[in-house]
């Protein structure tokens, strides 16, 4: 499993900020679509961070969880963050 | 017996005044006529008679008769007053400065006529009403005087300079100059209620022509009034002239010729009070405007709500009183605003000839409580002044569009986040 490497946070990241300075600029007129945008981002890119963090081998904390279970939770967590996002896209 | 028959007669006068000034018809029909004395019914016979074809019902009775009374009962018993007393001092009755202007306050109309003998009273009268007399002096015009055989002081004066309205002086143009022999007022030029009629011209003056000028007179040329009128916010009419021999049958059939005049010809003075006695009584430009509708574009009944950027149609149907009946009104400049605060729509009427004033417009992008207010103010016309309030609301969560222009980018972000998901996943 190669996902979730440093590009893709930071990319993920830099997209949740370009959303803002769009929002910045045109004005916040749908904003839930706005805030379902930047949320996304943010939700993924944080997503991506714990799976990072609980998949390590080098961190003492997560030594007894098995990485296969990690990968589920990010995946359920996923579904779960898309289907919000995608009802309150309008 | 007699109580009972004084009762009676007591219900069939009330009855008969329930029914006498009628709200549809604007030209009341009963008009007092307050004289100083009863040779002026027949002096003037000429100017009553031809208000008494009109279907006027003159009331001739003296200023300072005791029996006089213009309401009993809190009802009025004459639509319209004139006033041909100038030197009373006190009227006679319970009529007094007060009640005369709650008359005028109340609707009704008035003809004011005074001349060098003018009273105190009478002045305040006029004062009151917007126009000052001047004090003690004729007008003298020494360049457009009428040649008079008895006195050659050029008091008795020919005016032309009229008030250019179609309306208060009728389509035809007046011939002749008007005879006016009497005193001269002036008008207070911030009052926007007070139209000069017959002003003299740029040579007169006023002064006492039997003494000797001290000083040069302080009301000269154009700003002397001769004869003004007064139209107030309720719409009651005023004339005011300067001059009670100008209603006079001598002066209506002189043929005298002035200096200046080409031909041997009648004077002014009939056409042009009779036509200004038309607009004073309401026979001619008092409009009324009925049937203010307004419904959304393609459907019939009128919503109790509009929503921003909705197309909507407002029509209004004005009228105007031809003395007998109601006539459609044509205009090209009645104009409708959508208001709140300040008109966001402000759009002309379009007139289909029969008295229908109709127009479409979109409802601006703004949300609120509007009103559709026309105003409408010209010289000579009862002023319409109508307002209907309507809320207009902003876009129920449904009706906008199924994908906004400006949020792609969100939808593509979103989009493009679960398909980065969907990557991982691999």
């Amino acid at each position: 499993m190669w996902c979730a490497d440093t590009c893709t946070c930071r990319f993920v990241t830099l997209f949740g900020f370009e959303q803002v300075a769009y929002m910045a600029i045109v004005g916040s007129f749908p904003f839930n679509s706005f805030l379902s945008g930047v949320l996304s981002c943010i939700g993924t890119a944080v997503l991506a961070v714990c799976l990072r963090i609980q998949v390590n081998k080098e961190n003492k904390e997560f030594k007894d969880l098995p990485p296969e279970r990690a990968f589920a939770d990010f995946v359920f967590c996923n579904l779960v963050l898309h289907l919000v996002i995608m009802n309150f896209l309008g | 017996m007699a109580k009972k028959l004084s009762f009676f007669i007591g219900i069939s006068l009330v009855l008969s005044l329930c029914n006498a000034f009628n709200p549809d018809n604007p030209s009341g029909r009963r008009i007092l006529v307050l004289l100083d004395d009863f040779a002026i019914k027949s002096s003037h016979s000429l100017f009553f008679n031809s208000l008494q074809s009109r279907g006027f019902d003159l009331d001739f009775k003296l200023a300072d008769d005791p029996k006089n009374a213009l309401q009993r009962y809190s009802q009025y018993l004459y639509d319209g007053l004139i006033l041909f007393s100038p030197s009373v001092q006190r009227f006679g009755g319970s009529i007094d400065v007060a009640a005369i202007l709650d008359f005028v306050d109340s609707g009704h109309d008035l003809i004011l006529a005074a001349d060098t003998s003018a009273s105190d009273l009478i002045r305040e009268i006029a004062t009151e009403c917007g126009v000052d007399y001047d004090e003690s002096s004729m007008v003298i015009d020494h360049i457009s005087y009428a040649v008079s055989e008895t006195e050659g002081d050029h008091t008795l004066i020919a005016a032309d300079d009229f008030i250019k309205s179609e309306v208060i002086l009728g389509s035809k143009k007046i011939g002749a100059p008007v005879l006016f022999q009497g005193i001269g007022h002036s008008l207070n030029p911030a009052n926007s209620l007070v139209l000069k009629v017959l002003s003299a011209s740029p040579a007169a003056y006023s002064a006492n022509p039997k003494s000797k000028l001290t000083q040069p007179p302080s009301l000269t040329g154009s700003a002397i009034s001769l004869v003004s009128v007064v139209q107030a916010r309720n719409n009651a009419r005023v004339m005011i002239s300067g001059s009670l021999s100008m209603f006079s049958n001598r002066q209506i059939l002189s043929i005298k010729c002035p200096e200046g005049w080409k031909l041997n010809k009648k004077s002014g003075n009939e056409q042009f009070l009779t036509e200004l006695s038309k607009w004073i009584f309401h026979e001619r430009g008092h409009l009324k405007a009925v049937n203010v509708r307004h419904h959304k574009a393609g459907e019939g009944e009128e919503p109790g709500m509009y929503r921003i950027n909705d197309d909507l149609e407002y029509s209004v149907e004005i009228f105007e009183w031809s003395g007998t009946s109601w006539v459609p009104y044509v205009a090209n400049d009645v104009q409708v605003q959508f208001y709140m605060m300040s008109p966001y729509v402000l759009k002309t009427l379009s007139s289909d000839g029969k008295g229908l004033y109709s127009t479409a417009f979109k409802v601006p992008d703004v949300y609120g409580v509007f009103q559709f207010k026309v105003e409408y103010q010209r010289l000579g016309y009862t002023t319409l002044s109508l307002s209907k309030q309507i809320p207009v609301r902003p876009f129920r969560h449904n009706e906008y569009e199924r994908f906004i222009t400006a949020a792609f980018p969100y939808y593509g972000g979103s989009f493009s986040m679960s398909l980065i998901d969907y990557e991982l996943r691999q």
